[in-house]
């Protein structure tokens, strides 16, 4: 189910009417938006000035909701009902999670989503799972580019444009995008937060050649190498590890302060105050060589040396992963024309010294770390919503971790590898095992490794309505198809037959299709909405939004594509669609938008066929 | 649907200009990314799909020397070169013992710097082997039949070469940790 809100409800837009379109940095400490105005774009600041979001969430007795600087308050008052670093639990599965110190046993629970459970939080008498919770700071963040943009009550963003690490895996991007859905938000794409640093630094503008982006945020790392050429950024290769990032140097120097100071390394308190304390050090130590710290009853001096010795391991692991990516990249350091530096962690002196003698050049930290890729985010979806000529800019991205099935005996086949340009899709072909046999399983894995537990498990697909046959029969083409958010969708079809089979997903770590509908349908109960309504804008909007497309469809190159017939059939269905689309009846639009798509469909693939035709004779004019 | 060559506009041969490929490659995305349909209807974003997905796969194919050369044999001779074959060379046969061998030596030495010179041997390795394929290709002509199973034979070894580097690359992996 899509939520496509792209104009006021119950209006048609107008072909170049300026749409508002936002970027958002869901990060793990903080999260920000972005939006593009007049031409700039730039990050919203609440109504105190800030434009960092703690990515931190307070859940009240009296079930109110706290999210950013007032929930960070509650951190050591009540910290057992406060939730910081989310995003280290989207898409993950409680056995992943619980060797995080952000999180106290008492804290973390079954969610009861997914098949192996992905975890969730214990406030009072409720569990919120990390997509809800995720949600609430999504919702935050849009009300303040609706007042910031000036937007009237019942308007709302057209789309979002939100960016996940690199090396998110598929359950990862799924649950971002599921908190999206929550929150009522249009997701336009999601774009990964190296590729979003890019398009902020601009790189298109006379910046042709390979660069590297190296983006060391609160929990997660990235590295992606990027090849700019004519506009089009082009990922060559992606790496890092979604379980690194600047909460380990402080991790590592509270650790260090609570054997300082002698105290329980258990007590979840004491140790609360170290990571605080930790961060402060570790702030404090980018501008001065050697400080004092009080740290309950210890006193002393911490040496920038000393910290540097604990964050070395750390940062050694990051350099790891960046000379594993250049090499997926078919390069070497030396190609690297300039490294951009991403993320509050790389603020750290001795990150900047060690990436720059990795490299062997000066680090780019021209924007701010922290703004960077809510920047790069909304500069995109400025142009994804239409608000920008179409051939200025363009992202080209890969797949960051093999996708694979299970095999005998435990085994993983590698279905994609890790680095295909996305979107991309690859078919298996499959067979019966026994006689009559109408059904089959399918399990998913995304990861590098060869047996299926070290791997990611990410769904199992079963298929149901095979016909039945004898054994060796049947042939299943299994088609694994990677969007370009890159997200895995799966489709199974009897070729003898041309039968297709019935796929149910269960996913390891996420929420299925239904659990999405239930979980909004009750937020927007316990909101006292009015749910019909809501659907109906929800439906009168998609409806224009087909509307407009088509026409413009039509115009473009209709007449030169299509018989008058086909034309016309088109063009009634369009019709047909705008008169019920002004009618009340949710059903009748519904059913009128997938008569227009279904007309509309050939149509559409002839003028790709056409736009390939004009492309590749464009590029033999270009050789001349 | 078309095969790789016609999609890109090329004549189907071994040699191609990888800066003419990319270009094409940019051009054509340039027109049908989703991203260029991202407020189009259902019916776009989802042709725009599969139509980048087909260019993708295509390019993929014609930039890896392997998948060419047997996109290639599939086209001109209607052979199935992903099928396995069998090598009967035997100073071929030697070298691949020996090659593993090395592999497995420096890989127990934890010898960096001797598994980073090997990689580039088999590296040269690997471009005499293409020169040597794209050579069967271009003989074919007027008086010649494509030798097609010579071809089978000379991408097995370069496979083969592949396959090597990415085990020498798996071995820097485990001794980096």
């Amino acid at each position: 189910m899509a939520l496509l809100q792209i104009a006021e409800p119950g209006q048609s837009t107008k072909p170049h009417e300026h749409r508002y379109a936002a970027g958002i940095d869901l990060g793990t400490t903080n999260s920000l938006i972005a939006t593009v105005r007049s031409g700039v774009a730039e990050t919203l600041p609440d109504l105190e000035g800030n434009h960092l979001l703690p990515s931190i969430v307070h859940y009240a007795k009296d079930g109110t909701v706290s999210v950013g600087h007032s929930a960070k308050i509650f951190q050591c008052s009540d910290s057992e009902n406060t939730i910081s670093s989310v995003k280290r639990l989207m898409g993950r599965g409680l056995a992943d999670v619980q060797a995080i110190k952000a999180f106290t046993a008492n804290q973390l629970t079954a969610s009861g989503i997914g098949e192996k459970g992905m975890p969730a939080i214990q406030v009072f008498d409720q569990i919120k799972n990390p997509i809800e919770i995720s949600g609430e700071i999504l919702k935050v963040l849009a009300q303040r580019a609706e007042s910031a943009l000036g937007l009237q009550k019942d308007e709302q963003l057209g789309g979002v444009v939100i960016t996940v690490p690199a090396y998110f895996d598929d359950a990862q991007r799924q649950a971002t995008k599921d908190a999206a859905q929550l929150a009522g938000l249009n997701v336009l794409r999601l774009i990964n937060e190296p590729t979003a640093a890019a398009v902020a630094y601009g790189l298109d503008t006379g910046n042709e050649g390979i660069h590297a982006i190296y983006d060391l945020g609160g929990g997660t790392f990235d590295i992606s190498i990027l090849r700019l050429e004519k506009g089009v950024y082009e990922v060559l290769s992606t790496g890092g590890d979604s379980a690194l990032g600047g909460d380990d140097f402080d991790r590592a120097i509270a650790t260090h302060l609570v054997e300082l100071a002698e105290v329980d390394s258990d007590d979840r308190q004491a140790y609360q105050m170290a990571m605080l304390k930790a961060r402060e050090v570790k702030e404090a130590l980018t501008d001065h060589e050697s400080i004092d710290v009080h740290f309950m009853n210890w006193n002393g001096q911490i040496a920038r040396e000393l910290i540097n010795e604990l964050m070395t391991p750390i940062i050694d692991k990051t350099l790891l992963a960046c000379r594993r990516t250049i090499k997926d990249a078919g390069l070497k350091p030396a190609d690297i024309k300039e490294i951009v530096m991403v993320g509050g962690s790389t603020r750290v002196p001795l990150v900047q010294e060690k990436v720059g003698q990795y490299f062997k050049q000066e680090p780019m930290t021209s924007i701010d770390p922290d703004k960077v890729v809510a920047i790069g985010a909304a500069i995109q979806a400025d142009i994804l919503i239409g608000n920008k000529s179409n051939d200025q800019l363009l992202l080209l991205d890969v797949l960051p971790l093999s996708l694979g099935v299970e095999t005998m005996g435990g085994l993983v086949e590698k279905i994609i590898p890790r680095n295909t340009p996305i979107p991309i899709a690859r078919a298996q072909e499959f067979t019966t095992f026994k006689d009559g046999q109408t059904a089959m399983a399918i399990h998913v894995v995304q990861g590098e490794r060869e047996l299926v537990d070290d791997c990611r498990s990410l769904a199992r697909f079963e298929l149901r309505g095979i016909p039945p046959m004898v054994a060796g029969a049947a042939r299943i083409k299994v088609t694994y198809q990677v969007d370009a958010d890159g997200l895995l969708n799966v489709f199974a079809e009897e070729t003898t037959s041309g039968v297709q089979a019935e796929i149910q997903v269960k996913p390891s770590y996420g929420l299925t299709d239904s659990q999405v509908t239930e979980m909004l349908k009750s937020s927007i109960e316990k909101a006292k909405e009015d749910m019909q309504l809501r659907m109906l804008r929800e439906e009168q909007v998609e409806a224009s939004r087909v509307i407009e497309a088509v026409r413009a469809a039509l115009d473009d190159n209709g007449k030169l594509l299509l018989s008058q017939d086909e034309y016309e059939a088109i063009e009634s269905s369009v019709i047909q669609l705008e008169i019920i689309a002004q009618g009340t009846d949710i059903e009748a639009i519904k059913e009128a938008i997938k008569i227009v798509d279904t007309n509309s469909k050939e149509f559409a693939s002839k003028r790709m066929d056409a736009s390939i035709a004009k492309a590749l004779v464009g590029s033999e004019i270009d050789d001349i | 649907m078309k095969n790789p060559f016609e999609l890109f506009g090329l004549e189907p041969n071994f040699l191609l200009d990888e800066q003419e490929l990319s270009q094409k490659l940019r051009n054509m995305l340039q027109s049908v990314h989703p991203d260029r349909f991202a407020s189009g209807s259902d019916q776009e974003q989802l042709a725009a799909m599969q139509k980048t997905t087909q260019i993708n796969d295509a390019y993929g194919v014609l930039k890896s020397p392997v998948r060419r050369a047997q996109a290639l044999l599939q086209l001109k001779a209607g052979l199935d070169g992903s099928k396995e074959v069998t090598v009967k060379d035997p100073v071929f046969l030697m070298q691949q013992l020996e090659l593993r061998e090395e592999l497995e030596t420096l890989s127990a030495k934890k010898d960096m710097g001797g598994l980073m010179d090997f990689a580039e041997t088999i590296e040269s390795m690997e471009d005499a082997q293409i020169a040597s394929i794209n050579e069967l290709f271009q003989q074919e002509g007027e008086n010649q039949l494509l030798e097609s199973d010579k071809i089978l034979t000379e991408i097995y070894k370069l496979q083969f070469l592949r396959k090597t580097l990415m085990d020498i690359e798996a071995a820097e992996e485990k001794i980096l940790g």
